[in-house]
C-alpha cells in the first residue's frame, strides 16, 4: 500500500446538486446540449428518489426459478416442476402453487424473469450479483450495501448496513463485505438469533453513566500508548469500537433490535421461524434509519429432491417455499400498512436460478443463465413482470438483465449515483459500477 | 490492501484487456499460429466466447486451453459455414471479427493489420489444423527483475515462447499482459511497462497455456540505506537485508525487551509470558543470548504443543463435523502427539496420505474425511500441502498457471481407490477418476510431472505420498514455510498463502527459496524452522515504523502488527483476570487453544473470529469481528463477566494504589511496566471514584479493551 488515499469521511450529501454542478462543468468544457441529453439518458432514473433504505432478502445458494417464479407447465417432465402454478393478484402472472400468499401481493412485486450472467459458482455468482462487479483477482470490490453505508456515512446512531445473522453468502465468499473499502463499511452481523441481539445493553450492575466514564478511560489509555501505533491495522479496530459507541449511546436505536416490542399477533405474522423472524427485525431496523439490511436464508442449493425439499413434506417449517412465503408477504403487507413500502426498496433473488432440467436425483444443478429477482416498494412500479425466458426457462428472451443492471438499478432507486468515482487504498481509482444500465420500466 | 480471493484465480481471464495484433506469423498451424491470434483478440476470454456457454451461440475455451475444440467450433459447427475456404474475406467468422457484421464483441481485428493477412491466408490454405503434437512448452520473461528508479520510467518486456519441435519464438505482442498491482506498474498490451509510484509489484504474462510473471519495483527512498544499523542475525536477514538495501527500505530499530518478549510468547506459545517472567527478563541486561535462550524454552514447552496443535487444526481443517466425536478426538490427539515428538513435517504428512483403518482409532485417516470425491481430496492436497489452487482446472485450464484438467484429473486419481466401511477407510483394488473429455481412466501423475511416481502395488497413494514429501519437490517446503512465516511476521512471503502460483510470485524469492531450501536440509524440523525465524533479526524488528518505512507491507522492514487470534485473546483475558473460561463438556481449565476441533459451542470464540474449519480461513477477509466484536468487548460476557468474578479485582479494590500491584497488572497485560501517564490516569480514576470495586473494575476493562491488548505487535 503506498498512499491510503481513501476518505472515510467523504460523504455525498446531495446527489442532484453535486451531478447538476457536474454537467455545468462538462458544458464548460463544450460538451453540446445533445451531448448531455445522450449522457443524461445512460443514467436513466427514476425522476425522484423514494427509497431511503432497502431490505435485501438473500436467498443463499441459487434458488431455483422454475420452482418459484417462473414456472413452464407446458414443458416436457424432465423440465417443469414438480408443483403446479397458481393464478396471483396480478392477471397473467402465475407463480409456484406453494406461495400462495405471496401470489395475493404480487401488485406490489415487480417480477424480473431475465437475470442472466454466466458464473455458476457460488462465490463468484454471489459475487458478481451483490457487488455488481464481474469477480477479478486484483480487486475486491465492496457489496452494494457496503456502498450505501459509505455514502450514509456513521453520523447516525443505527449502523447504516446490517445483515441477519451476518454477511457469510455464497459459500462464505466475501460478496457481502467492504471490498477495498475499509472494513468499518462491512455490515454488522447480529449473530446467530435475530430474536436476540447480543451486548446491546451493559453488563449487569453496570450504569449507563458508568458505561460511559469507561468509554473515556478508554480512549485516554489508548492516546498514551506508544506501543502499537495507529495505522491501516487498528483503523478498523478504532472504527468499530466508535461506531458500537454511538450505536449504545442511543436508546431509540437500541430499542429497535428488541422484538419483544412487537405484538404476539406480529410475531405470529411473520412466522417464528428463523426467517420470519429475520424479516421482522429488518423490518424495525428500517424503520428506525438502518439504510441496507441483509437478511440471508441458507438452504437454496437444492441439488436433490425439489418436490420435497421446497415444500413443508416432512414437517411445518421444514421446506423452503412456506416460510418464504409466509414472512416475504408479511414484510410487503406491514411495510404498505405503515405507510413505509413506498420508501422501502424490497429486493429478493439469489445468486443464480437452476438447470431447467432435472437432475438424476430429482434436484436441479447451478443455471447462471437464467433466473429471478423480485423488486418491490421503493418506488418501483409492482404487478408486472420483466423479461422472459424461453420455453424451458433455459435463457431470456426478452430484456435481459444483467447483474451489473441490477446493481446500478438498486443503487440508484436508493439516491446513490453509481458512476460517482472511487479510490482503492492503492490509489487506484476506480467506479462505483462500471457497467450497468437502469432497468427500463421498473418506475 | 487490495485482497484477493482464491477461487477468483478461476477468473482472470475476467480482466483481460482485448488489443489488436499486429504481428506476422510466417506458421499456419492451428495450435501454436492462429489460436494465439484469437486470444490476444480477446476472442475467447471469459465475458466474450470463452464463457463456459460460449457466447451468440459460438463457444471458445477459454483462453484457448482446448485447440481441438476450438478448431471444431470454427470448422465444423453450423455446417462449416463459419468458414469461406474460397472466398476467405466472406468467411462469416471473420465478418463477424473485423466488425462487418453485427458482432456484440466489435471489431476485433483490425483492417489490413498482420492478424488480419494471417487469418485469411490460414482460411485460404484450408484452414489446417497442422501437427497435432506442436505445442509450446515454456515461455521465458525478460528482464525477470527490474528496479526502475523512479515513478514514471518505462521497460520493455520481452517474451519468448520455447515449442516442442525446438524452436524459439518472440511473442511480446501476442502474449497477455496483466498488472498485479497497478497502482505501482502498468503495462499495456505491447508488454511495455511504465511505474507509477514506489513500491513492489509483478506482471503476469500469459501465453498459449503457459503463464510467467516479471518483477518491477521502484525504490521507496533515493537515499542508500545504513545497513550498520541492521546486523544480520542469520540467513534470513542476509535475504531480507539485501532486498531492503535494492529498494532503499531503511529498517527499523530492533524491538525493545518488553517488546519481543510479549511478542514471542503469543506467536509461539499462544499465551502471555506471566509478570514474573517479565519482571526477569527486562532485569537482564540485554543480549541476543537470552533471546535465544527464551526462543528455546518457548519452543520446548507443553504450551508450544498446544497452540500449533491449534495451528495445525486449522490448516487440516480439522473441525469435529466430519467424523464422530472419537474420531476427532483421535485425530486431535495424533496431531498433538507428533507435535510433541517434533515428527520431522515431511513424515508427518506422509501419515496422512498414507492413512488408513478405523478413524477412531487410527487418528490420521480422519484427514480423509474432508470429502468422498478424489476430486475434492486432491484439492485439498494442492492447497494444504503445496499451497496451489488446482481447482480451476476441474473445469478448464488454470488461467494463470499451467495446470490443465489432465494435469487435475491424474492428480486426482490418487485418491480413487478409497472407500468407507462405517467409520474405516479402507484402501480398495478398484476405482479411477474418469478425465472429463475422454470418459476414460486416467493413470495418477504428480503434479508438473512428466509421468507417474511408481508407488507400492496396493495403494496408490504411496507414489504421491513419496513424491510430494520429497525434499526437492518444488512445493512442498516453500508451502510450509510460507505458512510458518506468515504466522510469525504476519504475511506470508507469498500472499495468499494457498495461492502459490509463478504468476504470484513471493515478496522476497531469494528468501523463500533459502527458506524452503535449509527447512528440507534440517529435516523438516518444525522447531528448528520456528526457532531460526524467531532469532532472526528481521522477526525481532520494532514494530515501530520509520519515515522510510511507512509504506511498506511486504518486504519486512519493520514487524507487522497482528490481531490476537480469537482463542488466544480469549485465554489472553482469562489470564489476567484469573478467571478461566469453561467449555461445554469440557474439563474445568481447559483453555481456547486446547479445544478438540472447532465446534465446542462458544459465542464468544465466534464473535471473536475463530477460525471455523469448514473451509481455508487463509483467505483474508473472514466474517468475524466488526461491530459485533467490539460489542461484545465493551458489553459482553468474555471480559465483563471475568471482572465481576476476579480474584484480581478484590486484591485491587482492597488497595487500589498499590503501585506494586498495579505493575504487576501491567506487565500481565502489556509485558511492561505502566509509563508515568499511565500511572496517573490510574490514579485520577481511583480519586474520583469512591465505589472502589468498581474502580477495580473500570481499569482492568479499561486495560483490556485497549488497542494495545488487542495485537501482538
Amino acid at each position: 500500500m503506498n498512499h491510503p488515499a481513501f476518505h472515510p469521511g467523504q460523504r455525498c450529501d446531495g446527489v442532484s446538486r453535486r451531478d447538476f454542478l457536474h454537467l455545468g462543468l462538462l458544458t464548460s468544457f463544450g460538451l453540446s446540449v445533445a451531448d448531455l441529453l445522450r449522457l443524461q439518458a445512460g443514467a436513466a432514473s427514476p425522476a425522484k428518489v423514494r427509497a431511503k433504505s432497502c431490505i435485501l432478502l438473500w436467498l443463499d445458494g441459487g434458488p431455483s426459478h422454475l420452482d418459484t417464479f417462473d414456472p413452464k407447465p407446458d414443458a416436457p417432465a424432465e423440465v417443469r416442476s414438480p408443483f403446479a402454478d397458481i393464478a396471483t393478484s396480478v392477471p397473467g402472472i402465475r407463480i409456484c402453487e406453494h406461495l400462495p400468499q405471496t401470489a395475493k401481493v404480487m401488485r406490489d412485486v415487480a417480477l424480473i424473469r431475465s437475470l442472466t450472467h454466466e458464473l455458476g459458482n457460488h462465490d463468484t455468482g454471489t459475487r458478481y450479483l451483490l457487488t455488481g462487479h464481474r469477480p477479478t483477482p486484483a480487486l475486491e470490490f465492496p457489496s452494494l450495501g457496503s456502498l450505501v453505508a459509505l455514502e450514509t456515512g456513521f453520523g447516525e446512531a443505527m449502523p447504516p448496513y446490517v445483515a441477519i445473522p451476518g454477511d457469510g453468502v455464497g459459500g462464505n465468499s466475501n460478496a457481502a463485505r467492504s471490498g477495498y473499502l475499509p472494513g468499518a463499511y462491512s455490515a454488522f452481523s447480529v449473530g446467530p438469533d435475530p430474536a436476540r441481539v447480543r451486548d446491546l445493553n451493559p453488563p449487569e450492575g453496570v450504569s449507563f453513566v458508568r458505561s460511559e466514564e469507561r468509554r473515556a478511560m478508554l480512549a485516554r489509555l489508548d492516546g498514551f500508548s506508544r506501543e502499537v501505533e495507529e495505522g491501516a491495522a487498528t483503523r478498523n479496530r478504532d472504527a468499530y469500537y466508535e461506531q458500537a459507541y454511538r450505536l449504545l449511546a442511543s436508546a431509540e436505536a437500541k430499542a429497535a433490535f428488541d422484538l419483544d416490542r412487537e405484538t404476539p399477533a406480529t410475531r405470529q405474522r411473520y412466522g417464528h421461524g428463523k426467517l420470519g423472524t429475520s424479516c421482522l427485525l429488518a423490518r424495525r431496523l428500517v424503520e428506525a434509519g438502518s439504510r441496507f439490511v441483509t437478511v440471508v436464508d441458507k438452504g437454496w442449493d437444492t441439488h436433490q429432491q425439489i418436490s420435497r425439499e421446497l415444500p413443508d413434506s416432512r414437517f411445518a417449517g421444514s421446506g423452503k417455499l412456506p416460510s418464504l412465503d409466509r414472512a416475504y408477504t408479511a414484510l410487503l403487507t406491514e411495510l404498505r400498512e405503515r405507510g413505509l413500502l413506498d420508501s422501502t426498496l424490497v429486493v429478493m433473488m439469489g445468486e443464480f436460478g437452476r438447470t431447467p432440467k432435472l437432475n438424476a436425483t430429482a434436484g436441479r444443478d447451478h443455471w447462471p443463465r437464467a433466473g429471478f429477482a423480485c423488486l418491490a416498494g421503493g418506488g418501483v412500479r409492482g404487478g408486472q413482470v420483466i423479461g422472459a425466458t424461453d420455453a424451458h426457462g433455459e435463457v431470456p428472451i426478452d430484456r435481459p438483465v444483467s447483474p451489473p443492471d441490477l446493481a446500478f438499478t438498486l443503487l440508484k432507486l436508493l439516491g446513490v449515483d453509481p458512476t460517482r468515482e472511487l479510490t482503492t487504498p492503492s490509489g487506484r481509482p476506480v467506479k462505483m459500477l462500471s457497467d450497468g444500465a437502469f432497468i427500463e420500466g421498473l418506475v | 490492501m487490495i485482497r484477493r480471493g482464491v477461487q477468483l484465480i478461476c477468473l482472470l481471464f475476467a480482466v483481460l484487456p482485448a488489443g489488436a495484433v499486429e504481428e506476422t506469423r510466417d506458421r499456419l498451424d492451428f495450435r501454436t499460429g492462429i489460436l494465439p491470434l484469437l486470444t490476444k483478440a480477446g476472442c475467447n476470454a471469459g465475458a466474450c466466447h470463452g464463457a463456459a456457454v460460449g457466447q451468440g451461440g459460438f463457444r471458445l475455451s477459454l483462453l484457448g486451453y482446448a485447440p481441438e475444440e476450438d478448431y471444431a467450433s470454427l470448422t465444423r459447427e453450423r455446417g462449416g459455414r463459419r468458414l469461406d475456404r474460397d472466398t476467405p474475406a466472406e468467411s462469416l467468422f471473420f465478418r463477424k471479427g473485423s466488425g462487418q457484421l453485427d458482432h456484440e464483441g466489435g471489431r476485433k481485428i483490425k483492417r489490413g493489420s498482420a492478424a488480419e493477412q494471417t487469418l485469411l491466408a490460414w482460411i485460404a490454405a484450408g484452414a489446417p489444423f497442422g501437427p497435432s503434437d506442436l505445442r509450446v512448452t515454456q515461455i521465458k520473461v525478460e528482464p525477470e527483475d527490474t528496479l526502475l528508479p523512479a515513478p514514471d520510467q518505462t521497460v520493455q518486456l520481452r517474451v519468448v515462447a520455447e515449442l516442442s519441435d525446438g524452436r524459439r519464438e518472440d511473442v511480446t505482442l501476442l502474449a497477455l499482459y496483466s498488472s498485479n498491482d497497478d497502482a505501482v506498474a502498468d503495462v499495456d498490451q505491447a508488454g511495455l511497462v511504465t511505474t507509477r509510484d514506489r513500491g513492489l509489484t509483478s506482471i503476469m504474462v500469459r501465453y498459449s497455456g503457459q503463464a510467467s510473471a516479471a518483477r518491477i519495483a521502484v525504490p521507496f527512498g533515493d537515499a542508500d540505506i545504513a545497513s550498520a544499523d541492521f546486523t544480520p542475525n542469520n540467513f534470513i536477514d542476509e535475504k531480507v537485508l539485501a532486498e531492503l538495501r535494492r529498494l532503499r527500505l531503511p529498517p527499523s530499530p530492533l524491538s525493545g525487551d518488553a517488546e519481543f518478549f510479549r511478542r514471542v510468547h503469543l506467536d509461539l506459545i499462544g499465551r502471555l509470558p506471566d509478570a514474573v517472567a517479565v519482571r526477569a527478563f527486562l532485569e537482564e541486561p540485554p543480549s541476543d543470548e537470552k533471546r535465544r535462550r527464551v526462543v528455546a524454552a518457548l519452543l520446548a514447552s507443553d504450551a508450544f504443543v498446544d497452540f500449533w496443535t491449534l495451528k495445525f487444526g486449522d490448516w487440516l481443517l480439522l473441525d469435529g463435523k466430519r467424523g464422530s466425536e472419537e474420531a476427532t478426538r483421535a485425530y486431535h490427539d495424533w496431531v498433538r502427539g507428533q507435535l510433541a515428538r517434533n515428527r520431522p513435517l515431511d513424515e508427518f504428512v506422509r501419515d496422512l496420505l498414507l492413512a488408513q483403518g478405523e478413524t477412531t482409532h487410527v487418528g490420521p485417516a480422519n484427514f480423509f474425511n474432508l470429502a468422498t470425491d478424489p476430486r475434492d481430496l486432491g484439492e485439498y492436497v494442492g492447497s494444504m500441502f503445496l499451497g496451489a489452487q488446482i481447482a480451476c482446472a476441474r473445469c478448464h485450464a488454470h488461467p494463470a498457471d499451467r495446470w490443465t484438467q489432465d494435469d487435475y484429473h491424474a492428480f486426482a486419481a490418487y485418491f480413487a481407490r478409497l472407500s468407507r466401511q462405517g467409520e474405516t477407510l479402507v484402501v480398495s483394488a478398484r476405482g479411477e477418476v474418469e478425465h472429463p473429455k475422454t470418459q476414460k481412466p486416467i493413470p495418477p501423475r504428480p503434479l508438473g510431472a512428466d509421468r507417474a511416481e511408481v508407488g507400492h502395488q496396493d495403494d496408490r497413494r504411496a507414489g504421491l505420498a513419496s513424491w510430494l514429501t520429497a525434499s526437492d519437490n518444488p512445493f512442498f517446503a516453500r508451502n510450509l514455510v510460507n505458512r510458518v512465516w506468515k504466522h510469525l511476521l504476519g504475511r506470508g512471503l507469498v500472499e495468499p498463502v494457498d495461492d502459490v502460483r509463478p504468476t504470484n510470485p513471493a515478496s522476497n524469492p531469494a528468501l523463500h527459496d533459502a527458506l524452503a531450501r535449509e527447512f528440507a536440509q534440517h529435516g523438516f524440523d518444525l522447531r528448528w524452522l520456528v526457532g531460526t525465524i524467531a532469532n532472526s533479526r528481521t522477526y525481532q524488528l520494532s514494530s515501530r515504523t520509520t519515515e522510510g518505512n511507512r509504506h511498506d507491507d511486504q518486504l519486512f522492514s519493520h514487524a507487522y502488527l497482528k490481531p490476537l487470534p480469537a482463542q488466544v485473546f480469549a485465554d489472553a483475558v482469562a489470564q489476567v483476570t484469573g478467571v478461566s473460561d469453561e467449555f461445554e463438556g469440557q474439563p474445568k481449565g481447559t483453555q481456547a487453544v486446547q479445544l478438540v476441533g472447532a465446534q465446542t459451542p462458544s459465542y464468544a470464540l465466534d464473535v471473536l473470529g475463530r477460525c471455523s474449519r469448514q473451509q481455508s480461513c487463509e483467505t483474508p477477509g473472514s466474517a468475524s469481528g466488526g461491530l459485533a466484536a467490539s460489542l461484545h468487548l465493551i458489553n459482553g460476557s468474555t471480559i465483563n463477566d471475568k471482572l465481576r468474578d476476579s480474584p484480581l479485582t478484590r486484591l485491587l479494590a482492597a488497595d487500589l494504589l498499590n503501585r506494586e500491584r498495579v505493575n504487576d497488572l501491567f506487565l500481565r497485560a502489556f509485558g511492561r511496566l505502566p509509563s508515568d501517564v499511565e500511572w496517573t490516569w490510574w490514579t485520577q480514576h481511583v480519586a474520583t471514584t469512591p465505589d472502589r470495586p468498581a474502580a477495580a473494575e473500570d481499569l482492568l476493562w479499561a486495560l483490556l479493551n485497549s488497542r494495545e491488548f488487542a495485537f501482538n505487535h
